[in-house]
């Protein structure tokens, strides 16, 4: 038995026997009250403060035991860290582990370019290629799972039928384990799998569709029907246009422009980004409720019926023969990094959906009733008492979730094991591996990591909590 | 009187939170069996003297006797007190017969002993049909009752009563005032109750302690108090409405009055020309509506309470002046009515605002 | 015809108020429906396949239901899957490969194995029936047909033992840090909540390396101690309990003090009690982070397998079969019911618990 464990054994005696002794040396007990005198003994050492040092010592006898645990597990290793970080070999007795200064640091940091991990030392070519990957990651990762759970509580937070239900359904993935989690995608990403199978039997009924003749025909009747419908709605309500149905033309106009594809006359590509941002600049227009919005929504619908007809839907909708994808294995794709965020984002939303949640049904709601009052336009009740009210919340949710994505690990070695190559390597599989997997398992080299990891995520969370008390200050 | 030990005795008591003093050197005696109410304002430490005679807090220096024994360091469970406090401060996840029962279980009472006090003090009380219900289940005037039970249960040697009908509305908080002077009758403990409220001061203590930013005013028995107000704070804090106070100016044993009015005044002391003031009761005033008497004044405001009327009047000068008269009198405002004093009923404070004294 | 169009759209309210589906409430809804679909088609679909037979799930059958080929016994040749040839006129005959399957493939019926005849492949559809493979789930679990290394009961025990112990230990030495920190004023409480707030922003992943040390000295590694003891203390418990701990009135604490209580008894009956909405939500919190724990089990408890937890040991099952997808996808859904089934029966209490308590 190791010495810490005897002194465990040791104190554990200490307790139940000198508790014992002294709980029945200073208070009766009678048979029945033998739950009584559990909970007493459980609460012997705090009772034994109060005896010796009166109220005042209760406190610091009720904190020993969370922060004795903090101490040797919290405190002690984040202290350790440094000390291990400066020593070299494979030993697992800190006293054997010789002194090497700050080689492993040296190692880490040995590259030509530290923009270009391939010029680095081994070690500085999985460090920093595992660091990159995982800054990709959170940049991405954060910014959009922050703004998609904003959206589904905003969404949730109406008043709507069911809320229970709905809140419960996006909670739920966040019950699951990382294990559970990649199983599921494991299998629904196979190669063979039900996502696959979808897109093949999808772009097959696309395929089939455009080659019946006359859909062209047909494609574009219904289109114009529905936009001619959707710019009376918009314009028709009240003086100002509708911004929901705005925002529905939007939608409409954006796939337009992708598929008319006006920017092919200038050889360029991206006519899909052309024309959702079109559609967002009209969205803005309608919601800020500026003087042009009528006339811009007539404008937009002209554009719209042009394109329209110059559209041929029957190559549009052509999609050809769908190969099937090896989403988590194939290199140079993306896919696999595109779907780690995506299982990231599934599996952690709803938590930070609920907290923010929260954080708008703390919102009195007599502040939107005055606004109504006051003619207030929605996106300007949302800008400018949404948001900043529940900024706070935002900035928890965004703190939170930030730390969260930087330790990101059990997804990513489950799904796709940082592979294919080293696309989806991330900083904790680094130490992980460096650690633990290897036949020498080189710990300072780790530890080395570690530190270098807690100062990046350290200045990141700084850096954002100063950003936000500056906005606040503002 | 001298050989058996006070019920309580408090000696030079002082307390302070860090920088801030709240109780200035408190020297009090509290006889067995007496009815003692600490009245003032709010923040004048009234709380804070009944929390350090429980234990609650400890005071910074002074020494707190119990039946002649020192208990400055004696935890508050072992003082043989119990409390009512202020928000009642019943357990709200146990029944009324563990929120009763729980202190007497800690001291290891037999089960068969605890039953019979709950038993008795619910009786004493008539709550004997509510001891399952929680304390949630019950209204403001029952909850008060439980909470005096579980003083009570305890067989104090002293009860202390923090603000307890503060939370209660004003039908139900005269019902409770006369059923506590009933149970201190009944029981005849030493009871220390705490309030702001001068009414509840007048009419349940044998005497009252009146106290103003850590320092005793005056104590005494109720009507002592009110006939012989030791300084204008007192007089001015209790009785209802509030004295009237006039200023004016005291020449040897004549009292000029800002307002005009000229008496002779029986002082002790002559004075020299200092700035004095007059304090008056309303109810010592006399009124006569044709106008005649020592002083006009014009009616500002009134009230007709139907037994009572209560003027708001006021001199040439500006000063106010509040009158109560036992009767039902046509009035109206701007009217001018004549107003009577009697040298007998004045209170006459001198520069330190000090009650002066008279000729006997 | 609009006012039916008005009936049909109502949302919500009385007749005269009712107002019309918006075209903002069609956004939400499609909105929620789309993301309630991501969410539970991948969690139904893992569900449907792990009821399939192993031919279905091998051969990636993408039909909802689980169909399984019918086979027959055949003389002199053993059981044999069937097959539906329709010929030219549309007569169906069943029938069972012979030999290989080619463009042209022979087949028998199964009344008269010798005589073969060929057929085009594409004439023969399989012979199904729907069938729930139990087999998925009980030869794991029951140790037959040659699974022996997937040790079920071994891992949820240990996953249920530190699931809960870890849950225990977390609430019980939080919530004295809790109380602590919200009830008690004394030197050095500012600097333990900062040490506190400070845990907060130590992620777990930064000293994993100096972590193994200490829990490898103290003699814990490759326990199920080693999982359970550095996790127990929370800043995040210690916060929530704290917040909601100051919420108790001090009243009821002194009520219990004057009742004789000691700390650790006002800890136990009056605390513990009044913070059950708190400790419910830090238990959910505290079983959920145990029970999907991973990376920490992974390093103390890997060399072990009698020590796995079910994380691990699906983790383990998965990498060593990982062509058996019938027996991963089966195990994956015994893994996950437990927790589905928790959160289906408290799902109303942890959102709104979540939400409510929850980092403020």
């Amino acid at each position: 038995m190791s010495l810490a464990g005897s002194l465990m054994l040791g104190l554990l005696l200490a307790w139940g026997l000198g508790g014992t002794v002294w709980l029945l040396t200073t208070r009766r007990y009678r048979v029945t009250q033998v739950p009584r005198f559990a909970m007493d003994l459980l609460g012997f050492p705090v009772e034994l403060a109060q005896r010796l040092f009166g109220r005042g010592g209760v406190p610091y006898a009720l904190l020993l035991p969370n922060m004795l645990i903090f101490g040797l597990f919290t405190f002690a290793p984040m202290i350790l860290n440094f000390y291990v970080s400066f020593t070299g070999g494979s030993s697992i007795i800190l006293f054997e582990r010789p002194w090497v200064g700050l080689s492993k640091y040296v190692d880490i940091f040995a590259c030509e370019s530290y923009l270009v991990p391939k010029t680095c030392s081994n070690a500085g070519y999985n460090f920093f290629t595992g660091l990159y990957n995982t800054l990709w990651f959170v940049g991405i990762q954060v910014p959009i799972m922050c703004a998609v759970a904003l959206i589904t509580a905003l969404v949730v937070n109406r008043d709507i039928k069911g809320r229970g239900f709905w809140r419960a359904m996006f909670f739920y993935p966040v019950m699951l384990s990382p294990v559970v989690i990649a199983n599921i995608w494991n299998w629904v990403l196979h190669r063979k799998g039900v996502l696959n199978a979808g897109l093949d039997e999808m772009t097959g009924a696309l395929n089939a569709l455009a080659g019946l003749s006359g859909f062209d025909m047909v494609m574009t009747v219904l289109l114009a029907i529905v936009l001619m419908v959707v710019t009376e709605r918009a314009l028709r309500a009240g003086a100002e246009p509708s911004t929901a149905w705005t925002a529905l033309f939007a939608l409409i106009l954006a796939l337009l422009t992708a598929w008319a594809n006006p920017l092919s006359l200038l050889d360029l590509s991206g006519s899909l980004w052309l024309g959702l941002a079109l559609g967002a600049g009209l969205v803005w227009l309608v919601a800020a409720g500026h003087r042009s919005a009528r006339i811009a929504i007539m404008v937009a619908a002209a554009l719209a019926a042009l394109m329209l007809l110059s559209i041929q839907f029957s190559t549009v909708f052509d999609m050809g023969r769908y190969r099937p994808n090896n989403w988590l294995v194939t290199p140079n794709t993306g896919w696999p990094f595109f779907w780690l965020v995506f299982v990231f984002c599934w599996s952690h939303m709803g938590f930070y959906m609920l907290i923010l949640l929260a954080g708008l049904q703390a919102i009195p709601r007599d502040l939107y009733e005055a606004a109504k009052m006051d003619a207030t336009r929605p996106l300007r009740a949302f800008t400018r008492i949404t948001l900043p009210l529940v900024m706070p919340t935002l900035t928890v949710v965004i703190v939170l979730s930030l730390i969260r994505s930087f330790q990101i690990f059990d997804e990513v070695y489950l799904l796709t094991g940082g592979g294919p190559g080293r696309e989806t390597y991330m900083i904790v599989q680094n130490i992980y591996e460096v650690a633990f997997t290897n036949s020498q398992p080189d710990y300072g080299q780790a530890a080395a990591g570690s530190v270098l990891m807690a100062v990046i995520i350290a200045v990141f969370t700084f850096f954002q909590l100063w950003l936000t008390r500056r906005q606040s200050e503002l | 009187m001298t050989d058996l030990p006070h019920a309580l005795e408090l000696r030079d008591i002082r307390k302070a939170f860090g920088a801030v003093k709240v109780i200035h050197g408190i020297d009090l005696e509290i006889e067995e069996g007496e009815f003692v109410v600490f009245v003032g304002p709010s923040g004048c430490g009234k709380s804070t003297l009944l929390r350090l005679i429980a234990g609650l807090d400890d005071p910074t220096s002074g020494d707190i006797e119990l039946q002649g024994k020192r208990v400055n360091t004696v935890p508050a469970s072992e003082r043989g007190l119990s409390m009512v406090f202020q928000s009642y401060a019943l357990y709200p996840h146990m029944s009324v017969r563990a929120n009763l029962s729980f202190g007497l279980e800690n001291l290891n009472m037999p089960r068969a002993e605890i039953t019979r006090r709950v038993d008795d003090a619910a009786k004493l009380l008539q709550i004997d049909q509510l001891l399952d219900r929680r304390p949630g289940q019950l209204s403001g005037g029952q909850r008060q009752r439980v909470a005096i039970g579980r003083a009570i249960v305890r067989e104090p040697i002293i009860f202390l009563f923090d603000e307890p009908l503060s939370n209660l509305d004003a039908e139900l908080r005269l019902q409770m005032r006369v059923e506590i002077s009933n149970l201190h009758a009944q029981l005849g403990n030493t009871m220390i109750y705490v309030t702001h409220d001068q009414v509840e001061a007048m009419t349940m203590a044998d005497r009252i302690v009146v106290l103003r930013g850590g320092r005793i005013e005056q104590q005494g028995r109720p009507l002592d108090l009110y006939n012989h107000p030791a300084n204008r704070f007192v007089a001015g804090f209790i009785g209802a409405p509030q004295m009237n106070f006039l200023a004016g100016r005291l020449e040897g044993r004549t009292l000029r009055l800002d307002c005009g009015l000229t008496r002779e005044v029986p002082v002790a002391v002559p004075g020299k020309g200092e700035a004095v003031s007059l304090g008056i009761r309303p109810e010592a005033i006399g009124v006569s509506l044709d106008g005649q008497g020592d002083e006009v004044v014009t009616v500002r405001n009134y009230e007709q309470l139907g037994a009572i009327t209560y003027i708001y009047a006021a001199f040439a000068n500006g000063e106010t002046l509040t009158v109560q008269q036992a009767a039902q009198i046509p009035l109206e405002r701007g009217q001018r009515i004549g107003v009577r004093f009697h040298t007998e009923t004045f209170h006459i404070f001198g520069p330190d605002e000090r009650a002066l004294e008279m000729q006997s | 015809m609009s006012r039916l169009a008005t009936f049909l759209t109502r949302t919500a309210g009385t007749p005269d108020r009712a107002e019309r589906f918006g075209v903002t409430d069609l956004l939400a809804y499609g909105y929620l429906l789309f993301g309630v679909l991501i969410v539970l088609v991948p969690v139904a679909w893992t569900f449907f396949s792990s009821i399939k037979p192993e031919r279905a799930v091998d051969n990636f059958d993408t039909r909802l239901l689980p169909y399984a080929q019918i086979e027959a016994e055949i003389e002199g040749q053993g059981p044999k899957p069937l097959w539906v040839h329709t010929d030219e006129n549309g007569d169906e005959v069943l029938v069972f490969k012979a030999g290989p399957t080619r463009r042209e493939t022979e087949v028998a019926r199964p009344e008269a194995p010798d005589a073969v005849f060929t057929v085009p492949r594409s004439s023969l559809a399989p012979h199904e029936t729907i069938s729930v493979a139990v087999e998925n789930y009980l030869d794991p679990l029951l140790k037959r047909n040659g699974q022996e290394n997937f040790h079920f009961f071994t891992y949820l025990y240990n996953s249920v033992f530190v699931t809960v112990v870890a849950t225990l230990i977390t609430l019980l030495i939080n919530a004295m840090a809790g109380f602590a920190l919200s009830k008690y004023r004394f030197r050095g409480r500012l600097t333990f909540t900062i040490l506190i707030v400070a845990t907060l922003l130590i992620p777990a992943s930064i000293i994993l390396v100096s972590l193994f040390f200490v829990v490898w000295s103290f003699g814990i590694f490759g326990s199920l101690w080693g999982v359970i003891i550095p996790a127990a203390a929370t800043p995040t418990g210690v916060f929530l309990l704290r917040q909601y701990m100051l919420t108790i009135p001090d009243e009821l604490l002194e009520a219990a003090r004057m009742d004789a209580a000691s700390e650790w008894r006002i800890f136990w009956r009056i605390i513990i009690p009044l913070s059950l909405p708190a400790l419910s939500v830090l238990a959910i919190l505290s079983v959920i982070w145990r029970w999907n724990d991973f990376l920490w089990p992974l390093i103390v408890l890997i060399s072990d397998p009698r020590q796995h937890t079910l994380q691990l040991g699906l983790t383990q099952f998965a990498g060593e079969f990982n062509t058996d997808f019938h027996y991963i996808l089966a195990m994956t859904v015994v893994t996950l019911l437990p927790i589905t089934l928790v959160f289906v029966w408290l799902q109303r209490f942890i959102t709104t618990g979540i939400a409510t308590t929850g980092l403020k």
